[in-house]
């Protein structure tokens, strides 16, 4: 079993095709820090992402059952914060920009793809899911102080009537 | 069904084998991608990890540190070499099926194993069938004289038909027979069908039902042309909403006499 690399965040890589879950594990684990969940089953990752939470999320556009589109639309209600991509393949583009609106895509890249690309949005992925958490947290910091504050108040007035 | 009057033209011909050759085009163009990609990335990741190993080596001194680096990346380079077979082999494989189609049609007929040209087209239109459930329902078959690349148009029109026919989801069935004297290839599908005030015409050039598809209506014209030219025949059951079986009889002994001509190129 791999370490846990909280530090850099976790990718998961979906598409239908072993080769291509293979290669892009492959490289992110030689190259980078991020913490690697393959899969070659959309629902399978879907189950995962029901249990955990993740920080990015790469999706090939074309797999049979669920495509990429349907798969990252579900992600996204379930987990909001971990940042979409999408792979998609030979004459597919008209698809991912329709894709863009409704899977909240923040990236698509084409195959054949080009790692150092990948890489840079996948990294800026997990950043951007990191702040999206921090934000999160905070203003449920904020909205408890608020409640606070406001239970104050009203302790102060009614001490006083 | 031969009436000279509703043969296909050799113009209409040509545009037919274009049409043919665009849906191998999109195929191979599709097919290719995975495995390209997946190589492409590969090859990146092997000189990455050569140049790291490289800079290990630099002051020819390796640290129990840098010897667990160099593990690793081993490791990843093997791992990463071992998807790189597997698409070469996919590519490979790709080309072998290929090969059929790519003859050139002047060449004689001979004996083939119409499987070989069936596992081929269902290949080489994998994009269009990603959606499909596909059923081989193989027999024993005798190898059949033809011109494969001629017959393996007619597997991918049919094929390509029975797609078009389902959309999204369905199921194709390929069920190969040697019943008498001929080798039976049944091409069924579960998509729309065939209304029947218009299953006579869909032999005829130009018959479409899909408006704009400007070529493809050529295809079932010149499906049963080859197929005449084989001695063989074509039938056809449809029901609308339930789908359609496209039954291809090829003769398993080539008529006495010399070989019929192909129509000129």
């Amino acid at each position: 079993m791999d370490e846990i690399k909280p530090d850099g965040g976790t990718v998961m890589v979906v598409d239908d095709e072993d080769m291509v879950v293979d290669a892009i594990k492959g490289f992110l684990e030689l190259e980078t820090d991020h913490l690697v969940l393959p899969f070659t089953s959309p629902r399978d990752a879907l189950a995962h992402l029901e249990e955990e939470p993740v920080h990015a999320i790469v999706a090939d556009l074309m797999m049979p059952d669920l495509d990429g589109v349907q798969f990252l639309t579900q992600a996204r209600r379930m987990r909001p914060e971990a940042t979409r991509i999408l792979l998609t393949g030979y004459a597919d583009k008209e698809n991912a920009i329709l894709a863009i609106n409704e899977a909240g895509l923040y990236q698509y890249l084409e195959k054949p793809w080009n790692n150092d690309a990948l890489a840079f949005a996948i990294r800026n992925g997990v950043e951007r899911s990191l702040l999206f958490r921090a934000l999160t947290e905070r203003m449920a910091e904020l909205e408890a102080a608020n409640d606070e504050l406001a239970g104050l108040r009203q302790r102060w007035i009614q001490a006083f009537l | 069904m031969s009436d000279p009057a509703i043969e296909p033209t050799a113009r209409e011909i040509t545009q037919a084998r274009l049409a043919t050759l665009g849906m191998l085009v999109a195929g191979i163009a599709h097919e290719l991608n995975t495995p390209l990609g997946a190589l492409n990335s590969n090859h990146h990741v092997i000189e990455r990890a050569l140049l790291k190993l490289g800079e290990i080596l630099e002051d020819e001194v390796v640290t129990p540190d840098e010897l667990d680096e160099v593990r690793r990346v081993v490791r990843a380079t093997e791992s990463v070499l071992r998807t790189n077979g597997i698409a070469v082999e996919r590519m490979v494989s790709l080309v072998r099926n290929l090969r059929n189609f790519g003859r050139p049609t002047t060449s004689e007929p001979r004996p083939v194993d119409l499987h070989e040209g069936i596992e081929g087209t269902l290949a080489l239109l994998g994009h269009e069938l990603r959606e499909i459930e596909v059923v081989r329902d193989f027999g024993e078959l005798p190898p059949v004289v033809c011109h494969p690349n001629r017959i393996n148009q007619v597997f991918m029109n049919l094929v390509h038909n029975a797609a078009q026919a389902m959309g999204e989801g369905g199921v194709l069935t390929v069920r190969t027979r040697a019943e008498g004297d001929h080798a039976h290839v049944r091409v069924a599908d579960t998509g729309r069908g065939i209304p029947p005030d218009v299953i006579e015409e869909i032999f005829e050039p130009g018959f479409t039902t899909k408006g704009e598809r400007i070529g493809m209506g050529l295809g079932l014209a010149i499906t049963l042309q080859i197929v005449h030219q084989h001695g063989g025949d074509i039938s056809v059951e449809s029901e609308p909403g339930r789908g359609t079986t496209f039954d291809v009889q090829l003769p398993l002994r080539q008529p006495a006499g010399p070989a019929r001509k192909e129509a000129s190129e």
